[in-house]
């Protein structure tokens, strides 16, 4: 397989650090290399988040602007600062809760460069289910029904499992598949 | 899916501190010592997650500063076992007259100083690079380029220590410190090291005739230490992919790891040489000359500054910091490294590498305007309460502040300044004498987290009582160290692996530290935080009066999420909202959102924790608890 660089931006309390720990898990189970960063505000709470995780033979942990293959945006200001780092053809699945709303320039601008946006209302659907934490996991399941991404649907499921507290297995599962679902639409 | 090796080598995918923790465990270390400070503060804690993995018995403690902890593992090395201290770059300030003295008198069993630097600043008041202090104190230095490389360097650095008999740094930067890599790991070494210190003052209590023998020994060392590096493959090293380029450049750190991954994604292995290094100090001369002496031009890029570029001594040909190649300050992240690069090969017609510049993208993006998500305290926090009471209290006062959380409390215009930990009081003492001397007693309030003031508080404290001045102190408790993730202080009686220890009440100290007017406070209360600050400053100005101290005490809700539940009062926005921002400016809860067309504010319930603290706030009264 070949190298693949991701982003995670969002905010602080959005589980991205659990989203790049489910991802790097996979990459390891791969028989990939993993290296990857993450940063993070001064405060506890609600800043930015963003995590580098870079699979296959990479030196530095992070991400250089335009080479980035997949962007997972959890929060739309985040979205728009880390598209920068999106490559010409790659990807971006962003949680937004009404893609109308977004830039229409930005989105002209991303068409030109070849980069796929996709976009689901994650934390609508979350909230749906009960459980506003596992926007995330709805996402990342999204891609994986898009077929765009590099992870199969059982491969990552098992990684789920097995990373996943007890408390929140059967959270974290629905909200995988009930992404998975939407994103094969 | 690959099925996992089956070797006895086990994988994990380890933060570059967790890693760092595990090369201190794999070496058998015997004590480790900390003060936490963001980029060091998973160190500790990774080695007391793996001292339970592995049932070892290693001695771990937080300690109350950087000097503290040095110390501690510095008698540890001394007793002939091997010791651990790690802690920010800054911290290096406050245990630097013990790692300047121990230079000097040396270790018996390796002692190893991690210093984590922090280049941007993210998150410290300097960019200052630790392996100067390498250099001030003639110290051996390694500076990792990955996890693995940082977890094998720990390990080396402990037998370089022990055959030498010289502390040495391990120097990584934040980036190493967090990033995350598959690093395999490597059995445990089990050192059976009885405390044995053996009495030798003419060392160990070295008058000042004995510290010149010191000194020519230290100095004796280090050219042997240079010799090893000057042999070492391991840490420095020659990547040439071609058939000799006239261009170099020297490199080490992230750094390195950034430049080789460009190398590659641009195509341009062989385009230049480069030479990693891995042991900045004392820098492998020879090496370094017969690498300038190759090639036509040399470029060195290393983070923070200048120590490589400084020590190379023909610079006729040498490009870097102090030619203005390389940006004088700042982070040097791939995308700088990559225009630093472009242009180094573009004036030595080398290749075309093209510069990552504003696309219409990101100029689109600018345009838009974004709001910055400038960092801001927690809702609910019990500092937002209590500097908006201070602001209220007394409106005129110098609020001089100090390192933590509560730093923030500059959004809401109650901090005037920043120094280090322990200035927010050593400044209100310095202010009230500028002031004083002109027969002029301003109000001056200092605000300190309790971990800062077991930090350094007590010192200024105490030499503030016993020279007259007259300013008001809160110490905003929340019974943690919070910014830096948590840990325990010693106010809570736990030490750094969850063992009980003896509990050191802050009030007590204060006392100790000659203050008599003490009040303890709920820093939630605050319309009696308002009057008790009143009344601190009364005490200020009375001929019989001095320095009043106020604790104001709530748990942290992040780490105490308990404090939350018991409290709860559900508020709610009425119809006398009329826009006018004072709760935002002054008061700044996440949790309170303006509807701009709607010019009123809005209760952002994914935020809010019912605290109610905003209640006191809003000066037309607009915000109440919520009748069900
Ligand atoms: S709640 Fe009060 S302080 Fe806040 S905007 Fe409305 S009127 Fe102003
Ligand atoms: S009750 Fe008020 S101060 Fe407390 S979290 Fe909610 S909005 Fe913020």
């Amino acid at each position: 397989m070949k190298n693949v660089q991701i982003i995670l931006a969002g905010i602080g309390g959005q589980g991205i650090l659990f989203s790049s720990r489910l991802i790097a898990e996979w990459g390891l189970r791969s028989g990939l290399d993993i290296m990857g960063s993450e940063t993070h505000g001064m405060s506890q709470r609600g800043g930015s988040v963003t995590a580098h995780l870079k699979l296959g033979s990479f030196r530095s942990p992070v991400i250089r602007e335009e080479t980035a293959d997949i962007l997972y945006s959890f929060e739309e200001n985040e979205t728009y600062k880390s598209l920068k780092f999106i490559k010409s053809g790659g990807i971006c699945f962003a949680n937004l809760e009404n893609e109308n709303r977004f830039d229409r320039k930005v989105l002209d601008l991303l068409e030109q460069k070849e980069i796929t946006f996709r976009t689901f209302d994650a934390s609508g659907t979350a909230l749906k289910i009960g459980s506003v934490m596992s926007a995330n996991i709805i996402l990342i399941g999204y891609s994986v029904g898009t077929g765009l991404v590099p992870f199969e649907y059982d491969d990552l499921k098992t990684v789920l499992e097995s990373i996943t507290k007890k408390a929140h297995l059967e959270t974290n599962l629905k909200a995988f598949e009930i992404g998975y679902k939407a994103g094969r639409g | 899916m690959a099925a996992k090796s089956k070797t006895q080598e086990e994988t994990r995918i380890l933060l570059g501190n967790a890693a760092i923790g595990r090369g201190i465990v794999e070496a058998g270390c015997h004590v480790m010592t900390s003060y936490p400070g963001t980029p060091s503060s998973e160190i500790l804690p990774a080695v007391v997650a793996f001292k339970k993995e592995l049932g070892l018995d290693t001695y771990i403690e937080w300690s109350a500063n950087e000097k503290v902890a040095f110390d501690n593992a510095l008698a540890a090395s001394m007793s002939g076992k091997r010791a651990a201290v790690a802690m920010k770059q800054v911290g290096l300030n406050v245990a630097s007259d013990s790692l300047m003295s121990s230079a000097y008198t040396g270790v018996i069993g390796g002692l190893v100083i991690i210093s984590c630097d922090d280049p941007g600043p993210h998150s410290s008041q300097t960019e200052q690079d630790s392996r100067f202090f390498g250099m001030f104190a003639k110290v051996p230095v390694y500076d990792p380029s990955t996890p693995q490389e940082a977890k094998e360097m720990v390990k080396e650095a402990f037998e370089l220590s022990e055959t030498f008999q010289i502390p040495v740094i391990l120097r990584p930067s934040i980036r190493i410190s967090h990033a995350r890599q598959n690093v395999k790991l490597t059995p445990v070494e089990k050192l059976d090291r009885p405390a044995d210190f053996e009495k030798d003052p003419a060392r160990w209590a070295a008058t000042p005739r004995y510290r010149l023998v010191l000194h020519r020994r230290l100095n004796e060392t280090l050219k042997q230490i240079q010799e090893r590096f000057e042999k070492d493959t391991r840490w420095n090293y020659l990547v040439e992919d071609g058939d000799g380029s006239s261009l170099g450049i020297i490199t080490c750190s992230m750094s390195f790891a950034a430049l080789m991954d460009i190398l590659e994604e641009s195509d341009l292995k062989g385009i230049v040489d480069v030479l990693k290094i891995g042991t900045p100090y004392p820098l492998p001369q020879r090496r370094v000359a017969d690498f300038t002496r190759e090639h036509e031009k040399v470029l060195v890029i290393e983070e923070t500054d200048t120590v490589i570029e400084s020590q190379i001594i023909d610079k006729s040909n040498v490009l870097g910091r102090l030619t203005g190649h390389v940006p004088q300050e700042g982070e040097l992240l791939p995308s700088v490294i990559h225009n630093i690069l472009a242009d180094f090969l573009r004036e030595n017609g080398a290749a075309h590498l093209e510069k990552i510049s504003d696309t219409g993208l990101a100029d689109r993006i600018d345009e838009l305007e974004l709001p910055i998500r400038r960092p801001t305290l927690c809702p609910g926090c019990p500092e937002r309460a209590a500097f908006y009471a201070i602001r209220k209290a007394l409106p005129k006062a110098i609020y001089t502040s100090d390192i933590g959380c509560y730093t923030l409390g500059i959004n809401l215009q109650a901090v005037d300044t920043v120094l280090d930990m322990g200035a927010g009081i050593t400044l209100a003492s310095g202010f009230y004498q500028a002031y004083h001397q002109d027969g002029n007693d301003i109000p001056i309030v200092a605000t300190m987290g309790d971990s800062t003031f077991y930090h350094s508080g007590t010192s200024s404290l105490l030499s503030a009582v016993y020279n007259n001045a007259r300013f008001i102190l809160v110490i905003l408790d929340n019974e943690i160290t919070a910014m830096t993730g948590m840990q325990p202080t010693p106010g809570l009686g736990v030490t750094a692996d969850g063992g009980e220890g003896k509990k050191v009440p802050i009030e007590g100290l204060i006392r100790g530290c000659g203050v008599t007017w003490i009040r303890t406070i709920d820093s939630y209360e605050v319309e009696e935080l308002i009057e008790l600050l009143k009344e601190a400053r009364e005490y200020t100005l009375d001929p019989d009066g001095g320095i009043a101290v106020i604790v104001a005490r709530h748990p942290c809700l992040i780490q105490y999420p308990e404090a939350r539940r018991e409290i709860s009062i559900r508020v709610e926005v009425t119809e006398d909202c009329n826009g006018c921002r004072y709760c935002i400016d002054y008061f700044e809860c996440p949790a309170l959102r303006l509807i701009e067309e709607e010019e009123r504010i809005e209760i952002d319930r994914k935020y809010c924790i019912d605290c109610g603290v905003c209640i006191n706030v809003c000066p037309r009264g607009a915000i109440v608890e919520a009748v069900d």
